[in-house]
């Protein structure tokens, strides 16, 4: 069975398969009908000769019947012509008069036959075509025959029927192809809508799922097609809806009791109870901000158009930072490309993912050292520390959710370095960590240039 | 000076008034987008703090609303959401600022005052880091109390650091503010003015430091 991928090439071969039956059933039915055609000349002609030839009979004075043919009818049966010849038969069968050399009949005689017969002999090696007529002439009823050798049969329209093919028959096979093509142009153009459509779709992903395929101009017939697409792009963009919304709920849920709590802190009067407290509700806090991050990344989609200048994204991280860094006495310095650098991806995001390696990098450096951010022209943000650096053991280990070297330690979560290798990969980028010499971790945030 | 608080939550409302009130802001409270449109129409506010998420609609259509209107009121937008789009969404809507909920009061109050001490607003002329003090009426710095002669430069350039106190100000902001946009400007000119700058306050006393964030800006803080 062939398989066709695409409408056009389907319709191409079908309209070929057509276009062969077509050409064939066509000459055999043209042909039929010429040579019918040419027969029915044929016999009208025969019938008409047999006529004229009675016309010229009667009834002698001896009671006899006479026949008096003028002389170019004589010419036309004559031997030397030999095309034409004519026979007339009594009631008995017996035959009155002939044109043949040996008198006989053309065509047997047969007293039964009715008013017009045509009818077709067998005279050695010659065949003779004709007609035979029966004619009253007084009270005697004759059967008057005349025929055409067919050997030397007219022939302009055997020229006619010979001719066809090579004259006309040729002619369909074009106008058929031409047929073919303009229905391709037709069908191509009826397929139009759908292409727009196509196009449309091809547009269609997690960062708009609100597009929908258009079903104005869509065929009748494919329109169910394009509308069960449409519906099942409905269903995707609600479980996106509710998976969003969860978030916001949860965020909703969660940050407004601990903002209560925040505010009833910061306005007691006793000062140390205030320090402690403070302290508690800003790690939980913390956790409930990077948890609800999690959240948000997992139903996240980076939209392909989008990208981001990464020197102003790390230059406003380090804005953000700077005073925190100082707060413990540590510093931030901002270095590399001094020209903007584009990558494809969502500004916002990606500053979350240096947010979380420069809170990284401060928690783990003692106080007096700096954190410095590197912005490289070829897409990459680099945080380096002078802390104690990552065990070989543990390179792996640091992007896992909820991993913590030291876990009483206070404020860390685990979370911080799995939420930047989520946001690496939805950036189609990557995040690598080595030591540096003689001390401290280089975090390095790969991502793809934006053209 | 009279705030708006329109917030839901009515315990973190009171309790907002509450530490308002105690850093020298009266606030009055609704809970409602109706309720505030409507006194909003009729009252004068000198800011509005604006929870998003309301029972009776969004923060950020009332805020819409508002800046269709010309109304220039400062607004500093409070929320539970924190997703990536949400800033960007609330700054376009005609937001001042956007504080992500559980925030520091003191932050809330630091943020305000930005505000209300843009051009124009209603805070009072005095910003003060510790022992120094610079008036933006008549551009007079004091240090405990003693006016201090700097040159406008230097006085431009503290200015800045103070109206931003907490913040970075990158060098871009400087130069911008001290030169304007026009002509050049030598690579290392702002340097030279912070160095000025930080070698004045510290000859004459002033308990804060101006902390230089390499490849980002300035900070002034108190000193530690």
């Amino acid at each position: 069975m062939l398989r066709f991928k695409s409408i056009i090439s389907r319709i191409v071969f079908l309209h070929v398969v057509a276009v062969v039956i077509t050409s064939i059933l066509m000459s055999v039915a043209l042909s039929w009908l010429l040579n019918y055609a040419t027969a029915n000349i044929h016999n009208k002609a025969m019938q008409e000769q047999a006529q004229t030839v009675g016309e010229h009979l009667s009834i002698g004075a001896d009671g006899r019947l006479e026949l008096d043919l003028p002389s170019d009818l004589l010419g036309l049966y004559s031997q030397a012509y030999g095309r034409y010849s004519y026979a007339v038969i009594g009631e008995r069968g017996e035959v009155l008069f002939s044109s043949l050399g040996d008198h006989q009949a053309l065509f047997p005689a047969d007293t039964r036959a009715g008013a017009i017969e045509f009818l077709q002999h067998r005279r050695g090696d010659a065949t003779v075509s004709g007609a035979s007529v029966r004619k009253t002439v007084g009270d005697r009823i004759v059967w008057i025959q005349a025929g055409e050798d067919l050997a030397n049969r007219d022939v302009l329209i055997d020229d006619i029927v010979a001719d066809f093919y090579k004259n006309v028959g040729w002619i369909t096979l074009p106008i058929l192809l031409v047929l073919l093509i303009i229905d391709i142009a037709i069908f191509r153009r009826a397929l139009q809508p759908l292409r727009e459509a196509s196009e449309i779709a091809e547009g269609i992903g997690p960062a708009r799922p609100g597009v929908r395929l258009p079903t104005g101009e869509i065929p009748r017939e494919v329109r169910p097609l394009v509308s069960a697409v449409n519906q099942g792009l409905d269903r995707l963009e609600e479980g996106f809806r509710i998976q969003r919304d969860f978030t916001a709920d949860a965020a909703h849920e969660l940050r407004t009791p601990l903002s209560v709590l925040r505010t009833r802190i910061d306005i007691l009067e006793d000062q140390e109870m205030r320090r402690a407290l403070r302290q508690n509700v800003e790690g939980m806090a913390h956790i409930v901000s990077q948890l609800l991050d999690i959240a948000e990344l997992d139903a996240f989609v980076v939209d392909a158009e989008e990208k981001a200048d990464l020197r102003s994204v790390a230059s406003e991280v380090a804005e953000f930072v700077a005073p925190l860094a100082l707060a413990q006495g540590k510093d931030v310095a901002l270095s590399g490309s001094p020209d903007p650098v584009w990558v494809k991806g969502n500004a916002e995001m990606l500053g979350r993912a240096i947010r979380n390696l420069a809170e990284n990098a401060i928690n783990h450096t003692a106080p007096g050292s700096t954190v410095e951010f590197v912005v490289d022209a070829d897409g990459t943000v680099s945080v380096l520390d002078d802390g104690p650096g990552i065990n070989d053991d543990e390179r792996k280990l640091i992007f896992r959710r909820f991993w913590r070297r030291d876990r009483r330690k206070q404020g860390s979560t685990g979370l911080g370095l799995s939420i930047v290798q989520r946001i690496a990969e939805l950036h189609s980028g990557s995040i690598t960590v080595e030591n540096r010499k003689p001390r401290g971790a280089r975090f390095q945030l790969r991502l793809v240039r934006a053209a | 000076m009279r705030l708006l608080i329109v917030e839901d939550n009515e315990e973190l409302a009171e309790l907002l008034a509450k530490g308002l009130r105690t850093a020298g802001y009266e606030a009055d409270m609704l809970s409602t987008v109706e309720e505030a449109r409507a006194v909003l129409g009729t009252t004068f506010y000198a800011a509005l703090i604006l929870d998003l998420g309301l029972p009776d609609g969004d923060g950020l259509a009332l805020l819409r609303e508002l800046r269709q209107r010309d109304n220039p009121i400062p607004v500093l937008v409070l929320t539970a959401r924190g997703g990536v789009h949400d800033r960007v969404h609330g700054l376009r809507s005609g937001a001042d600022d956007y504080l992500v909920k559980p925030f520091a009061l003191e932050e809330l109050v630091a943020r305000l005052e930005a505000q209300l001490r843009r051009p124009g607003q209603l805070l009072g002329n005095s910003l003060r880091i510790a022992n120094l003090q610079f008036d933006t009426q008549n551009r007079q710095t004091s240090i405990d109390d003693q006016p201090q002669v700097l040159s406008a430069r230097e006085t431009a350039v503290l200015e800045l650091l103070m109206r931003s106190k907490g913040r970075v100000v990158s060098k871009k902001q400087v130069e911008d503010h001290i030169f304007g946009h026009s002509g050049e400007v030598a690579s290392n000119a702002v340097e030279v003015y912070v160095h000025r700058l930080r070698k004045q306050l510290s000859e004459r006393g002033a308990r804060v430091q101006v902390h230089t964030i390499r490849g980002v800006g300035y900070l002034i803080a108190e000193e530690k």
